[in-house]
């Protein structure tokens, strides 16, 4: 994304009209320009626009480099020509427009990518500190940054089909969850601050059976005290991740672990309850709120359930199987998902009566994977899918905002990392990293 | 002077008529009017502005002198024409004059009637002065002379300069020309309209009776009133009452209210109207020529002129198409050659006449569209099928069969290469991959959840291998249950034929035929599987029991190559096709329940429908045939949907759709409706084709499979990709 500082007193004035607009911005002041309006050619596009705010504020500033800029026109980024914006959207070019620009959202670098021996298949950068994947070879892995490994989760029978970063804060070390095909979830605890010349290998201090085919997804409560899982089993199994005996325990573990770590006595967890009610594989489940857990499934329906009651409170039909959701957006209310064709829906199950999607976004060509919400912006979210491009979406408008193609194949896995980065794994058995994703 | 102006009527008549031209535009009545308002209007402004009116008498008086002066000087005729002139004049005055000016127009009557016709030949036809060289006497007996004849182009002239032209006319008794005054034109144009010629005449005067009797002694009849005056006619009565009873008994009738005909009719509507036909039957009236347009002209406009890329393009046309006329230009008509085809085309019409009488064709209207089965739209049938998004690729000769697992978590595929590849489907991952060794003819999944089993039929083998999914406790009843003791212990007969043997590589059981074993099929309780060998003859057909590790030979007597079987999904009924018919067998009563005849050349698949009652037949034509077994033992629908050869048929579990595929590299999704009333048949409708296979050495989709819980339809080419369509 590079900026040509282009005049545009280059381009024809002639045969191009002319619009009186005023720029505005929430931004700093380096970054904002005087507030009197000026006329501008009306076949400006966004690139146009940004480098006229430029020029403007070089005029301020003569230090000032350039950067990209994004602009909104009645809370709807600007896509095409002014001109045939303002036309599309009925907006009149006689008065003065006024035009809010923010800072372009899209990744500035592309990291390393950390290799992996076979498919990533699962991905969580909630942590600012690592990266916790998931891979079809068996093992967890937690990264430090682009390439480096510091540590390997050993255990699973089966490919790992999700992992979630359980809690961090207070404590130093850190506990996750991963799900696997060999129909059970493990919990791991380490030391993510530790340094580590090669990577270390861990057990899991604990093994949660009972799902009686391949678990499919997990999710944490937000205190870290549960964790619920999907299966193919058609059923979502809610788990205890600390039983009352397990601070005890973890100290034993911890000093055995120098002396043998084959032997070491595992946790094995039973189920607290099963929450019964999809006809078929749950795909993904989320729990951002304590009392409520959303579930996606192949069964075409993304359902709301009580986890006091153990019910499901709602159902949302798509008519098609589900692959991914995910909660956020304004309010932190908007359901996301994607499913088995190359459309991301996005519902607000506040709006009553409706079960239409308020937002559809089609510029996949296949299977959405996944899909996550920025976890500050109410507007950005982003989407893998197996054509193999992960795609940055701001709900203001319907083009996404920047298309990563670093993948070669199918993207199984994407999520947000630190809040400026975007973190996915795939069939290539990379994990990408781009970074320089400006959200304010 | 009657004469005079009888005559002068007449001319200004003509004269009248042109000026009235101008102004027929506008409401005459209500000219008129405005004229008798303006007028009285004017009589009141004489009384009350004398000096504009002597303004007027004077510029009046003015004009005539000078006009006088003017015939004065041009004519040598004139003696008498002072006196008209005078008295003109005279009228002019008094008509100006006169608010109470009847006398002046009654003076000027009178001073007409005094000047004396010039003339004075009398009521003879004019003609006879015609060749003379006067026109008659005056009245001292002198010859008068005829004036010169003007040239016609002269007098056009003339009376367009001059601005009075119009109220001149020419008296022919006389030989001169008159101007008619104001007054006199008035007169005429009231003679014209039928009133009477003065103003002052009264036509509907109050009547005035002049002999009045009221005042009288005597009265003209002195006889009383009659009394016949004052009672009802008897005759007439008399009269009523026949009348009336004439009409009660019908005698008299009164004509029937005539019909309106349509006051406005197409006048260029068709020849051949219904009324005409109904009249003549027979009559069929000749089609109608194009009128020629101004393409036939000899020297049409430009843009009727083809371009030559326009009669390059006529070329390139059909002869049929091509028109038949294409416009030229030409200088003159002259120039037009004569039309080649004269005697070809008439001689083509003679022979239309001769050889096709025209005959009334009679003409079936019906709409085309009306014709077609209404069939629902496809949008109300969704899902299905529709678009691939997923694609598994791994092997690498064509594959031949694929098998979905019971959940749809997983699927099984069977290849040339001499593999077997265990896929998850919702990843497209390879999971494992048997290699076997030789040639798979197929591959059927256990269709238990619980039991993890695959069935592969390997030239003259059939393997019942562990497929490895499943938790450790299923793992482990499976390896039971793959498990063969070495001695194998049955009756000798059988042991030549089928032996269960351990796989020696593999984990599983392998099943010894003694020909080459084509179609494996599992039946709904997972244990029993049945296995088709086409050269089989009597003993084609197996049941194989593998909880007790038995083989049975089914006790039907085919007739025929036996070409797949299938379990019925319910109940314990068995299908077998061969390349003509399909059996169907109680396996309890042992016995036939029904024989299908297909119609067709070879039948290479079938497939059940979930309910039971339906199955569908892929042939080696191409053509799927639908049964519906309760209706009868011949095809509910024939299907002629491929060019090549179906290679295999599908129904969904749940979804009411089945599909084809084909060597043509496409697959054919139906939407297949069952209705539980058995008195409303199946509803099939086509829904889409599916493409995306290549062809490899002539096969194109080897199996298609639909996925067991989606819409979703699975289909392994000869191009070794299988691929997932969704819906």
């Amino acid at each position: 994304m590079d900026m040509n500082i282009e005049t545009p007193e280059d381009q024809n004035e002639e045969n191009s009209r002319r619009v009186q607009v005023r720029f505005k911005t929430k931004l700093k002041p380096p970054q904002k320009v005087p507030s009197n309006s000026i006329a501008i050619p009306s076949n400006l596009t966004r690139f146009g626009l940004s480098s006229v705010v430029n020029n403007l504020l070089q005029a301020v500033n003569p230090e000032w480099k350039s950067e990209p800029f994004d602009f909104l026109v009645n809370g709807e980024l600007v896509r095409m020509s002014l001109e045939q914006f303002l036309l599309a959207k009925g907006i009149s070019a006689e008065k003065v427009l006024e035009i809010e620009y923010i800072k372009a959202v899209a990744p500035q670098k592309e990291e390393e990518p950390s290799l992996h021996d076979d498919w990533v298949s699962a991905v969580d950068g909630s942590n600012p500190g690592f990266i916790l994947t998931g891979c079809y070879d068996n093992l967890g892995r937690v990264w430090k940054a682009g390439g480096v490994c510091t540590h390997i989760l050993e255990g699973h029978c089966g490919a790992v089909s999700s992992v979630n970063i359980i809690k961090s804060d207070g404590l130093k070390y850190v506990t996750v969850a991963t799900a696997s095909k060999d129909q059970t979830l493990r919990l791991w605890k380490f030391d993510a601050e530790e340094l580590v010349n090669h990577p270390k290998k861990i057990r899991s201090f604990k093994i949660l059976r009972g799902h009686k085919a391949s678990v499919h997804s997990i999710a944490a409560e937000t205190s870290g005290n549960m964790v619920c899982s999907g299966s193919w089993d058609c059923t979502i199994s809610l788990w205890r991740t600390n039983d009352s005996d397990a601070a005890g325990n973890q100290v034993s573990i911890k000093k055995r672990k120098g002396n043998n770590q084959v032997e070491e006595p595992q946790l094995e967890g039973e189920a607290i309850s099963t929450l019964v009610g999809h006809t078929q594989c749950v795909s993904s489940v989320v729990w951002p709120q304590q009392e409520t857990i959303y579930s996606a499934s192949w069964d075409h329906s993304v359902r709301t359930w009580d986890v006091e009651m153990g019910k499901d409170l709602s159902d949302i039909f798509c008519g098609k199987a589900l692959n991914c959701i995910d909660i956020g957006g304004e309010g932190a209310a908007l359901i996301a998902a994607g499913g088995s064709d190359p459309i991301l829906r996005i519902w607000d199950p506040r709006k009553p009566g409706t079960s239409a999607p308020v937002f559809q976004f089609s510029s996949h060509n296949s299977w959405i994977s996944a899909c996550k919400w920025h976890n500050k912006s109410w507007f950005h979210l982003i989407s893998a899918s197996y054509d193999g491009k992960v795609m940055l979406w701001d709900l203001r408008t319907a083009w996404p905002l920047s298309v990563i193609d670093s993948h070669k194949d199918k993207v199984l896995c994407a999520d947000w990392w630190r809040g400026d980065s975007v973190i996915s794994g795939g069939v290539d058995s990379k994990l990408c990293v781009s970074s320089g994703v400006s959200i304010q | 002077m009657r004469e005079r102006k009888k005559s002068s009527a007449v001319e200004v008549s003509s004269v009248k008529k042109k000026k009235e031209k101008k102004t027929k535009d506008n409401n005459e009545p209500r000219e008129q009017k405005e004229k008798e308002e303006s007028q009285s209007i004017m009589k009141q402004q004489k009384n009350t502005t004398s000096r504009s009116k002597k303004e007027k008498q004077r510029k009046t008086t003015e004009d005539y002198e000078s006009l006088r002066e003017s015939e004065l000087s041009g004519d040598e005729v004139h003696g008498t024409d002072r006196d008209v002139d005078n008295a003109d004049d005279h009228h002019e005055e008094d008509q100006t004059d006169g608010s109470e000016g009847h006398r002046g127009v009654e003076e000027s009557d009178s001073s007409e009637d005094e000047v004396a016709p010039r003339n004075t030949i009398g009521d003879v036809p004019l003609e006879w002065y015609k060749d003379e060289k006067h026109i008659g006497y005056d009245i001292s007996g002198k010859k008068i002379t005829k004036k010169e004849r003007q040239d016609k182009l002269a007098s056009f002239l003339a009376n367009v300069d001059d601005s009075k032209s119009w109220r001149k006319i020419y008296d022919e008794y006389n030989d001169e020309e008159v101007e008619l005054t104001k007054e006199e034109i008035r007169l005429v144009q009231r003679l014209l309209k039928g009133k009477a010629p003065h103003t002052d005449f009264d036509q509907y005067a109050d009547y005035v009776d002049w002999f009045k009797y009221d005042d009288a002694l005597h009265p003209l009849s002195n006889a009383p009133e009659p009394k016949r005056r004052f009672i009802p006619s008897k005759w007439e009565s008399k009269k009523v009452v026949q009348y009336v009873r004439a009409i009660r008994k019908g005698l008299i009738k009164f004509d029937e209210p005539k019909e309106e005909e349509p006051k406005f009719y197409l006048l260029w509507g068709d020849d051949s109207s219904a009324a005409e036909k109904a009249k003549h039957l027979a009559y069929i009236p000749a089609p109608k020529p194009k009128l020629p347009g101004h393409e036939e002209s000899y020297n049409p406009s430009l843009e009727y002129i083809p371009t030559q890329e326009e009669l390059n393009s006529y070329q390139l046309m059909y002869e049929e198409d091509r028109p038949k006329f294409i416009p030229r230009r030409f200088t003159s008509l002259r120039s037009v050659p004569a039309y080649e085809n004269a005697v070809k085309d008439s001689f083509e019409r003679c022979m239309d006449l001769y050889l096709c009488p025209r005959v009334r064709k009679k003409r079936v209207n019906i709409d085309p569209e009306t014709l077609k089965p209404k069939l629902p739209s496809r949008k109300d049938l969704k899902p299905y099928p529709v678009a691939c998004y997923l694609e598994y690729k791994g092997h690498k000769g064509a594959v031949v069969s694929i098998s979905t697992e019971a959940s749809g978590q997983w699927f099984a595929s069977g290849s040339t290469d001499g593999t077997v590849r265990i896929w998850e489907v919702e990843s497209g991952r390879c999971l494992r991959v048997l290699e076997i060794g030789e040639a798979i003819q197929y591959v059927a999944w256990n269709p238990l959840p619980e039991l993890p089993v695959l069935a592969v039929s390997v030239g003259q083998d059939v393997l019942i291998l562990n497929t490895g999914l499943g938790n450790e406790e299923e793992q482990r009843r499976v390896k039971d249950l793959l498990h063969v003791e070495t001695p194998t212990a049955p009756d000798d007969n059988m042991a030549s034929i089928v032996s269960w043997l351990q796989h020696d590589k593999l984990d599983g059981i392998r099943l010894r035929h003694f020909k080459m074993v084509s179609s494996v099929e599992w039946h709904r309780r997972g244990d029993y599987l049945s296995t088709v060998m086409p050269a089989g003859e009597s003993r084609a057909i197996f049941m194989h029991q593998l909880s007790k590790k038995l083989s049975h030979r089914i006790p039907f007597k085919l007739h025929g190559l036996p070409v797949s079987s299938v379990f019925h999904p319910t109940r314990s009924i068995f299908f077998v096709s061969t390349k003509k018919n399909i059996r169907v067998y109680d396996l309890l009563k042992q016995r036939l329940i029904k024989k299908l005849e297909t119609g067709l050349k070879e039948v290479s698949s079938i497939a059940i429908h979930p309910a039971g009652d339906n199955l569908i037949v892929g042939s080696r034509e191409g053509k799927l045939c639908w049964f519906d077994m309760d209706l009868s033992s011949k095809p509910y629908r024939v299907l002629k949907c491929h060019p090549k050869d179906i290679t295999n048929v599908a129904f969904h579990r749940s979804y009411p759709l089945f599909a084809s595929c084909s060597d043509d590299c496409t697959a054919y999704v139906f939407h297949g409706m069952v209705y539980s009333d058995l008195n409303q048949n199946p509803l099939i409708v086509p829904l889409e084709i599916l493409r995306g296979h290549t062809s490899s050495n002539g096969r194109g989709v080897m199996d298609c499979k639909f996925h067991p819980r989606q819409p979703w339809l699975f289909t392994a080419g000869a191009d070794s990709v299988i691929r997932l369509y969704c819906h």
